[in-house]
């Protein structure tokens, strides 16, 4: 009896860890998008495959996110010759404010405008910021919700492996 | 004096007979070196062989997964857009120099199914002859209402912003329904037109 009630258990246990593993996004593939950016062009993010990209959903009213932009835009400066991409998803209603910010901040990287909210919801947004990496086969390798001082280091890591893969 | 005869003799004697062993010994070496050298090839070339069936063998592997990559979305793509309900709308450009494409919002029946932005990458390959299918759907036969309206940047790199309307009967079978955008030289504008293909 006990060893039914054990095995069931850990038929219970792998199926809880399938369905968790399956709500993750990681070792997915990247669902792909198109938007409008900053500079007023279309960028889609299957026309980045076979380079690193790095999707940072972000809005306006959100702290740690201006905290994190500018971390984000040293990565994009120092890897972006080596095969990095940055794409910063503004999820604000109002695309005028995104602008001020980026003007504000200085930032150099591609900022695109998600004003209908639909990629945020392919990605699953449900915390700002959103950290998505993607390695240069398209598949989703990492996933980072929320911003902490320090976080820019593990970045920089997982960055640095997925260009020497 | 005996002593040091007896003593010079016995070496002698000694030295005599490990040169002969080290003469009988000599061939044997040289033998077994080669041996080794030609065992060594041997295996290296082997392991060659072995390396380009490995190769050839991971080679058709990958081509099985891509045929079965294919089949299975060909599966997929019949299982879920059934040939007599199938409608597909297709995006054209011909020439393109008073339209420069941003986007194509397409509606049916008063219903938003599509709002595809194109790249540069794309709107170039559109300018090149290339055709986009924008959107695929299943329609009942009958009367449906199609709307598209074409963004993008008109003569002047103003903003343009046009729409073209059709209504279409669905009969049974496929039916394919062009978005065709040209340029009329004469009013120097671009110009928009549904067509649609049995």
């Amino acid at each position: 009896m006990k060893l039914k009630n054990s095995l069931i258990a850990l038929v219970f246990c792998v199926f809880a860890a399938s369905s968790l593993a399956a709500g993750n996004m990681e070792g997915q593939q990247a669902p792909d998008f198109a938007l409008k950016s900053s500079t007023g062009e279309n960028l889609r993010l299957s026309e980045y495959r076979g380079d690193v990209v790095m999707i940072n959903f972000w809005a306006t009213w959100c702290g740690p996110c201006r905290q994190e932009m500018p971390h984000l835009d040293a990565l994009y400066s120092r890897y972006q010759r080596v095969g990095f991409n940055l794409l910063g998803v503004n999820i604000d209603d109002d695309s005028g404010r995104a602008m001020d910010m980026i003007e504000d901040l200085g930032v150099n990287f591609p900022v695109l405008f998600d004003a209908r909210k639909e990629v945020s919801e392919l990605y699953d947004v449900s915390a700002m910021p959103v950290t998505v990496i993607v390695d240069r086969e398209g598949t989703v390798r990492y996933v980072h919700h929320g911003y902490k001082p320090g976080y820019e280091d593990m970045y920089l890591d997982q960055i640095r492996s997925l260009l020497r893969e | 004096m005996t002593r040091i005869f007896i003593t010079l003799v016995t070496t002698t004697l000694l030295a005599l007979s490990f040169a002969s062993v080290a003469q009988d010994e000599d061939p044997a070496r040289a033998g077994t070196s080669a041996e080794k050298a030609a065992a060594a090839g041997a295996s290296e070339a082997r392991s060659r062989e072995d390396f380009r069936a490995i190769d050839q063998e991971v080679q058709s592997l990958k081509k099985e997964v891509l045929d079965l990559n294919r089949d299975l979305f060909l599966l997929e793509e019949e299982l879920l857009f059934p040939a007599n309900s199938q409608v597909a709308f297709f995006v054209s450009l011909d020439v393109g120099e008073y339209f420069n494409l941003d986007s194509v919002n397409i509606k049916i029946d008063g219903k938003e199914v599509a709002n595809y932005l194109y790249t540069e990458r794309e709107a170039d390959a559109l300018m090149r002859g290339g055709v986009h299918r924008v959107h695929m759907a299943n329609l009942k036969t009958g009367e449906h209402e199609l709307i598209a309206v074409f963004v993008g940047k008109g003569p002047n790199v103003r903003d343009y912003r046009r729409g073209a309307t059709i209504t279409f009967d669905k009969g049974i079978g496929a039916k394919y329904v062009e978005l065709e955008i040209t340029d009329s030289v004469k009013k120097q504008q671009p110009e928009f037109a549904i067509k649609e293909w049995e």
